[in-house]
């Protein structure tokens, strides 16, 4: 048993993590904004990490399952938000609607695209994620190129103050809960059978599958799961909190590698990787726009082939190589 | 019998691989495959391992057709194999890799990731590596990735272990050590090893009771080892003719 | 008269094609020696249609003239791009290259809009027009269809008839086998990274001759995304299969287009782009090596 329970020694750090970063921004004035988008991305960072740093592929449509969520949470509210005694479960089926909506998607991705390797991978899924929005927008589904702008109908539903209450701080404390959820599947997956066949598929997928290793299948749970946690931040961070859904950004493949580099900033397929990765982008993000408006991107991309080239690990894969055979090899992973 | 295989042809576009190949393997024997480069040594193995699958003929193991069988599926059926240049799962431990073994081969689904640990724990120290336990696979010496591929497939159990020149490139000495290792675990656990060699001298190191000789796909002789060595053919396809024979 | 008007389309849709043929030649090429993607395809392309811009407006040259330049100062970024990044990245797992193929991609956009700023901008190469039966051709874009076959013309006979051709085609083929040959594996890929980007470049030039308006920092974005479905139309290892994917596509754009175009309630443009999607993946999946690839 109490092997059992040491095994879950490196969520402390993260959970303490979370734990400081939610003080900061309730107790220092001003700073909530700045902690709810570092939120975001260790949110989604940690979700992404799931499929992305754990198994190698790489989505570059990874997006689009925060947009199908988003479309989840947007429809639920747009068609239920009459039903008065649905209460707080018009929230409650956006986030099923969102959880279903995104799993189904990576399903259909997964048939067709997860039994392409690598580059054929990568622009498979550029293909579903384009070709999903074009859908939406070419055949109109969905408000089409319009989408969906519902804020009128939250505030119906539940009264403007509430509805206020809703698009800011429990979508900002939903998206932190994802996160630690996130932190905790994750480690549940490394630990387990599951982490070793995708740290095996990872590092030579053919000797795994002599080694008896059933590939396909552990990429699709891998994908699945990381989709549906998308859909969550999308419902959440997304839907709630703009209270409207736009194709040409609820699929703009800008974010999909604003997330690549989270996860691969701070460490592909470590625990803490996603958090520390994060961090320093939102606050970079943040600090560039601040300091040198305009001009972020110019900076920031030559910094970004640096580490690539330089420091493929990661910042926690580089940390765990340093303390090797010391006490921190529990907690840091 | 463990495993037959009924005339066996690969082809790859317009070449023959392997061309009409029959072979029957019983549990725990020792069988050593020889052949030069391009005799389709390693071809057969990934049909026997499910890498490929034949144009023609059938594979049976213990009774089951595997011909078309996918190679995750053949492990848990038995079918362990080592890979001639080692693939480590380089990011993992040595101890990780190793169970990794014991978690998907013939146990798969009968065992949990710790019981995985502690096999993978007993056969790390059946070869050896005890002291690189805990360390990166990548970060081993050639012979010790050798010997982690050997305890990672060992881990799986297997009722038929493929071993791809498992001994190229180790000093005489650490191969005398191998082949007595290779004994014990084979009547221990009854496993029948299959070696792959490229050249008969290494099968007689007095590990094969038996010898298989390849030539271009086809197999050139089936018999004991001290049979193998005598047969003019063997001889003929190593070092050619008798001076006396060629011409001037 | 839909008739007329789908041919006239398609005429347009396959001159189009050609243009878009060629711009993908670059990807491919470098996709096939490299293994690498280069997502950062389109900022290249619109490094080529400033250059055009800015040699039109500023020095009053023909863009005709704007293609060799390009050509060379696209091979000049290759290999500088290639001896400062690339090269460390050839054995890396694809999330590295593709990364920084992007990040790439994204240095060009900003520096660009640095010198140039993000208006959108264009010119007026007015050199008349041909009349067919079915629609009309401005003469810069029977050039720039010109142009682009003759260079796929060029590139084809460099890759049969001259020695660095020739390594670079047995890199494609087998690196490792090219290397015991005696080849250098090691320029080669340099010299393939730096002829893709100066073709890729180039076409930058030939697509503004096509299409002389809407020339800002962003645009390439759509040219990566297209040039994708074309490399995959036609194998994404073969430049040749490129300039015919291109034809493919430039066809199935307009007709698509003018189909769609027919049924009420549905937006046209989006829907072919969808089906340019739905291609993409179906290939993928039946033949990934492409309509008109090998093995």
């Amino acid at each position: 048993m109490r092997a059992k329970i040491v095994k879950y020694y490196p969520l402390i750090p993260v959970y303490a993590g979370y734990f400081i970063l939610f003080m900061i921004g309730k107790n220092l004035p001003g700073m909530w904004q700045l902690v709810a988008m570092l939120a975001f991305y260790c949110a989604i960072g940690q979700a992404f990490n799931i499929f992305l740093g754990m198994t190698g592929y790489v989505d570059f449509g990874y997006v689009a399952f925060m947009g199908l969520g988003t479309y989840g949470m947007a429809l639920s509210i747009a068609y239920f938000y009459q039903v008065e005694w649905l209460g707080i479960g018009v929230i409650v089926i956006g986030l099923i609607l969102a959880i279903i909506m995104a799993s189904l998607l990576s399903m259909a991705v997964g048939a067709v695209a997860l039994r392409l390797r690598g580059a054929y991978f990568a622009i498979a899924t550029i293909g579903v994620n384009e070709g999903f929005r074009y859908l939406i927008e070419g055949a109109k589904i969905w408000g089409g190129s319009e989408g969906i702008i519902f804020s009128g109908q939250l505030s119906q539903a539940f009264g403007v103050e509430k509805a206020s209450e809703l698009s800011t701080f429990w979508a900002d404390i939903s998206v932190f809960l994802i996160a630690g959820i996130a932190a905790f599947i994750t480690i549940y997956y490394m630990r387990g059978k599951i982490g070793y066949a995708l740290t095996a598929l990872r590092e030579d997928e053919d000797a795994a599958k002599v080694m008896g290793i059933n590939v396909t299948r552990y990429k699709i749970i891998a994908f699945i799961t990381s989709a549906s946690l998308a859909g969550l931040v999308g419902a959440t961070a997304w839907a709630l909190k703009l209270t409207y859904v736009f194709p040409p950004e609820a699929f703009e493949i800008h974010y999909s590698v604003e997330f690549i580099i989270v996860v691969l900033l701070g460490g592909a397929g470590t625990l803490l990787g996603p958090i520390v990765g994060g961090l320093i982008y939102g606050l970079s993000k943040y600090w560039l726009a601040v300091i040198v408006p305009g001009f972020q991107l110019l900076i920031f991309a030559p910094i970004i082939i640096v580490i690539i080239v330089a420091f493929p690990e990661g910042v926690i894969g580089m940390l765990k190589q340093r303390i090797k055979g010391t006490v921190l090899e529990k907690f840091i992973i | 019998m463990l495993l037959k295989l009924e005339n066996i042809t690969k082809r790859f576009g317009g070449l023959i691989a392997v061309a009409n190949f029959s072979l029957e393997i019983n549990s725990g024997e020792s069988i050593a495959v020889v052949g030069p480069n391009g005799s389709g040594k390693t071809t057969l193995y990934n049909v026997i391992s499910g890498v490929y699958f034949p144009e023609e003929g059938r594979a049976i193991f213990e009774g089951k057709d595997i011909t078309h069988l996918p190679p995750y599926k053949r492990a848990s059926l038995g079918i362990g194999r080592t890979f001639q240049i080692p693939r480590p799962f380089s990011s993992a431990s040595v101890r990780e890799n190793v169970a990794v073994g014991a978690l998907f081969g013939r146990l798969s689904g009968k065992v949990s990731v710790d019981e995985s640990l502690e096999i993978a724990d007993r056969t790390i120290e059946l070869v050896g590596l005890q002291p690189h336990r805990d360390k990166a696979a990548g970060a081993l010496t050639p012979v010790e990735k050798k010997l982690m591929e050997i305890a990672r497939a060992l881990a799986m159990k297997p009722r038929l272990l493929l071993m791809d020149e498992a001994m190229a490139g180790m000093h005489p000495r650490d191969i005398d050590g191998m082949v007595r290792f290779l004994k014990k675990i084979k009547e221990e656990e009854n496993i029948a090893v299959v070696s792959m060699v490229e050249h008969i001298m290494r099968a007689v190191a007095g590990f094969a009771e038996r010898v298989v000789v390849m030539h271009q796909g086809a197999k050139l002789c089936d018999e004991t080892t001290e049979q193998a060595l005598r047969d003019p053919r063997v001889v003929e396809v190593y070092l050619g003719r008798p001076p006396e024979e060629s011409h001037a | 008269m839909i008739g007329a008007q789908l041919a006239g389309n398609l005429t347009q849709g396959l001159v189009l094609g050609g243009i878009y043929g060629m711009a993908t030649m670059g990807l491919s090429l470098i996709f096939g020696v490299l293994r690498v993607i280069n997502v950062g395809h389109g900022a290249f392309i619109m490094v080529g249609a400033f250059i055009t811009l800015w040699m039109f407006t500023a020095l009053g040259l023909a863009p005709i003239i704007a293609i060799p330049i390009a050509l060379v100062v696209g091979m000049a970024l290759g290999f500088i791009f290639f001896y400062s990044a690339m090269r460390r990245l050839i054995k890396a797992p694809e999330l590295t290259t593709l990364l920084a193929t992007f990040a790439i991609g994204i240095l060009l956009e900003e520096l660009i809009k640095l010198v140039f700023g993000s208006e959108f901008r264009g010119y007026n190469w007015a050199v008349g027009k041909i009349t067919l039966p079915i629609t009309v051709f401005p003469m810069s874009k029977i050039y720039a269809f010109i142009g682009s076959v003759a260079i796929a013309l060029l590139l084809y006979f460099w890759f049969k008839k001259t020695r660095a051709g020739t390594a670079v085609r047995s890199v494609v083929e087998d690196s490792e086998g090219a290397r015991v040959c005696g080849v250098n594996v090691g320029w080669v890929y340099a010299l393939s990274f730096a002829i893709g980007i100066g073709l890729t470049t180039a076409s930058g030039v030939l697509l503004t001759m096509f299409i002389p308006v809407g020339i800002n920092p962003y645009m390439g974005g759509g040219y990566t995304l297209k040039a994708f479905v074309i490399a995959v139309l036609g194998g994404l290892t073969s430049p040749y299969g490129a300039f015919f994917g291109g034809l493919i596509f430039g066809l199935i754009e307009n007709g698509s287009y003018t189909l769609f175009a027919l049924i009420p309630g549905v937006e046209a443009f989006a829907m072919t782009r969808f089906l340019s999607f739905v291609i993409l993946l179906l290939i993928l999946l039946i033949k990934p090596t492409g309509l008109l690839g090998a093995k």
